[in-house]
């Protein structure tokens, strides 16, 4: 008896149930590393609606689905040591605090960069640099070399971590919400 | 950045997308081949596109000093330019230069009473290149230094308020910017391209150049969009420069690749002062289209760089206002080892001979007369640069050998009253007294790659030479992607001077040439 043989004999039912339990095993294995969907009419607080059933929370954490960001800081104060602030990406808070979208992606349709100009409307950029002017080593808000024209961008990404831009050359161990 | 992303979108808008169909398919196919990187030969000038997606006369790549002052040249000169850059943010290295642009006669000598002559700089340039200097290039640098400076002054707009040494001049004759950082130079330099109806188009990368049947150059294939250091990022789009184009794309001080290959001690191990894109792949490009390139091995470390920090930091600025005024320390012997006020390479390569970092110091007269206070300040609090109450508290903390420590500096002392140094040389300045006042100051140094001083063959009309030893026609360049300017070692402070000489020829002959199409 050959191998060819016994597979050729194998009933289609059994071929179909090793599909199945194949293709389950690759969604399980590909589950963490799938990018959640981004669902537009999402409410803020329902992370299930993008995310489905990856678990964001610890089991004890809150229902949050009909929470906005004033809720969450409840809990979460603002510059104390449970703060958002980067810990969750900078579109959520934005999302919670009513930020939606549309507000920043004017174009809905077509996914699009959001440039500095939009930033600023809320965040005026010489503002910042003079409520982080005490912040060590350096004010992260301006510098030397670009004052405070360096676009936001570089730093505060929204859909993935952030970065400190200024570590390329620098030793500064900012945490960039 | 407002404006940059503005003038980046006008561009794409306007020029790019408008096209962007019909040079699919062209562009499918070469950047098939150019998606692993202009390195893996694909970048050779041939294939034109079939439609290009934007044209000026003059097409800059690189938003440096060099860059800068040839776009505005070439369009003060009645040409239409565009200025591409790489990078997310403009400027390259010379938004973190240290601000030191050497020139002769200055305003500034002349308050100070240094008597200078373009002979002089000539002379000084072409001693520390251990004349490999291409002659016509040093003497065209030191004869315009000066009007380039007036210029950057006049026209740009930036200040320049403080005389400064270098080692290896033979006077005072860098003129340092207010702020002791280029970005007072290039920001307005940016400002001054912008309001002449220049763009500056950030992430775009050159891919490759373009030339025609006959070998000249017409245009460039560039990435929009690039994501550096993503070579994957970015679309495929053409670029027509209807008179010239002109590369300022700087150095290759973070190539490691390519410096290893050019100098092969300078591995990763060697870190370097540059920002991250100072990578040699343009100039690659251009050899590829038959640009000739010149002394690429002669790479210069920085002998005023700290293991203590990262990129360039504050020691440097501690370290070059110190010299003449305070020791150079080998910290294993606690003495002098070499002439502090030396070239850069004489000083880097004695450095690299011990094997070791070495320590440089000021005491509180030299320190706080000489060093930028925001340097100084920045210095002792990232911990680079250290404060001590006695000699002796300083020779512990380098556990160096106290007594042969404060000897050494009971000699360097008679040196400095009789102003003439007969161990190693060191230039005294007249100003210099013996270190002996408490608090006393020091940071260790450890060498950095700096400067790449070879790159692309120019004349002195900044017309980049073929590999047939003739003008590569429709190629300028200028600035720190140039070689034989500065032979075997640039002095400090020359850097600058270069980019905006050359940077200003180069975009006024660029203007001048015949437009095609």
């Amino acid at each position: 008896m050959t191998g060819k043989h016994r597979i050729m004999r194998l009933p289609a039912g059994w071929l179909i149930v090793f599909g199945l339990v194949l293709a389950a095993l690759l969604i399980y294995v590909s589950t963490p590393m799938a990018a959640p969907k981004q669902v537009k009419s999402a409410k803020p607080g329902d992370c299930a609606a993008c995310h489905g059933q990856e678990k964001v929370f610890s089991p004890s954490h809150v229902d949050t689905k009909a929470m906005t960001y004033k809720d969450c800081l409840g809990c979460h104060e603002k510059a104390g040591p449970q703060k958002l602030e980067g810990k969750l990406p900078g579109s959520h808070i934005h999302q919670l605090g009513g930020i939606t979208c549309v507000k920043c992606h004017e174009n809905a349709k077509k996914e699009e960069e959001v440039t500095m100009d939009k930033c600023v409307v809320c965040h005026n950029a010489d503002k910042l640099a003079e409520k982080t002017a005490k912040v060590k080593p350096e004010n992260p808000h301006t510098s030397p070399h670009y004052g405070t024209t360096l676009d936001c961008n570089l730093c505060h990404h929204q859909h993935k971590k952030s970065e400190n831009f200024c570590a390329q050359c620098h030793k500064y161990d900012f945490v960039v919400p | 950045m407002n404006d940059d992303a503005q003038q980046k979108k006008g561009l794409t808008r306007r020029n790019f997308l408008k096209s962007a169909g019909g040079v699919a398919a062209v562009a499918g196919m070469a950047a098939g081949g150019l998606a692993a990187g202009v390195r893996e030969g694909s970048a050779a000038a041939g294939s034109m596109p079939k439609k290009w997606d934007g044209t000026y006369d003059v097409v800059i790549i690189g938003s440096g000093f060099a860059g800068l002052a040839a776009a505005m040249e070439a369009k003060n000169a009645g040409a239409s330019a565009v200025v591409i850059e790489k990078m997310a943010v403009h400027g390259g290295n010379s938004i973190i230069n240290g601000g030191d642009f050497c020139a002769p006669g200055t305003k500034l000598q002349k308050e100070a009473g240094v008597q200078d002559s373009p002979d002089l700089m000539y002379n000084d340039m072409m001693k520390a290149g251990l004349y490999l200097n291409h002659p016509e290039l040093a003497r065209t640098l030191a004869d315009q230094a000066k009007d380039a400076l007036e210029w950057c002054e006049n026209y740009v707009g930036a200040k320049f308020t403080r005389l400064n040494f270098h080692g290896g001049h033979s006077v005072k004759r860098a003129n340092q910017t207010v702020n002791a950082s280029g970005s007072e130079l290039v920001n307005k330099m940016l400002a001054k391209t912008r309001a002449l109806g220049v763009a500056v188009q950030t992430r775009t990368k050159m891919e490759r150049m373009i030339a025609d049947k006959d070998g000249r150059i017409v245009g460039i294939e560039v990435k929009t969009g690039y994501r550096f250091p993503d070579e994957k990022s970015g679309k495929t789009a053409y670029i027509k420069a209807r008179k010239a184009v002109i590369l300022t794309s700087g150095g290759f001080s973070n190539d490691i690749p390519l410096r290893r290959i050019e100098d092969p001690r300078l591995t990763e191990k060697f870190e370097s002062t540059n920002q991250p894109g100072a990578t040699g792949e343009a100039l690659l490009a251009a050899c590829m289209a038959g640009a000739m390139d010149v002394q690429m091995d002669w790479i210069q470390l920085g002998p005023w760089t700290s293991p203590d920090e990262k990129g360039f930091g504050n020691v440097p600025l501690f370290c070059e206002r110190l010299v003449g005024y305070g020791p150079m320390i080998d910290p294993v012997k606690g003495k002098r080892f070499f002439k502090e006020t030396g070239n850069r390479k004489e000083r880097a390569d004695a450095i690299i001979l011990l094997g070791h970092p070495v320590i440089i110091m000021g005491d509180s007269y030299a320190v706080p007369k000489q060093v930028f206070p925001k340097a100084l300040e920045k210095g002792l609090e990232s911990g680079a640069v250290k404060k001590f109450d006695s000699l002796e508290a300083l020779a512990k903390n380098y556990a160096m050998p106290v007594e042969a420590f404060t000897q050494e500096i009971a000699r360097w002392n008679s040196f400095v009253e009789k102003k003439k140094d007969t161990d190693f040389d060191c230039m005294i300045f007249p100003d210099a007294k013996p270190t002996v006042t408490p608090p006393f100051y020091a940071a260790r140094l450890w060498p950095k790659v700096h400067h790449t001083m070879g790159g692309l063959v120019i004349d002195k009309n900044a017309q980049v030479i073929g590999f047939d030893l003739k003008p590569l026609k429709g190629l300028y360049a200028a600035g720190e992607v140039t070689g034989g300017v500065h032979g075997a070692v640039r002095l400090g402070g020359v850097a600058m001077a270069d980019c905006v000489v050359f940077g200003r020829i180069a975009g006024r002959n660029a203007a001048k040439e015949t437009a095609r199409g």
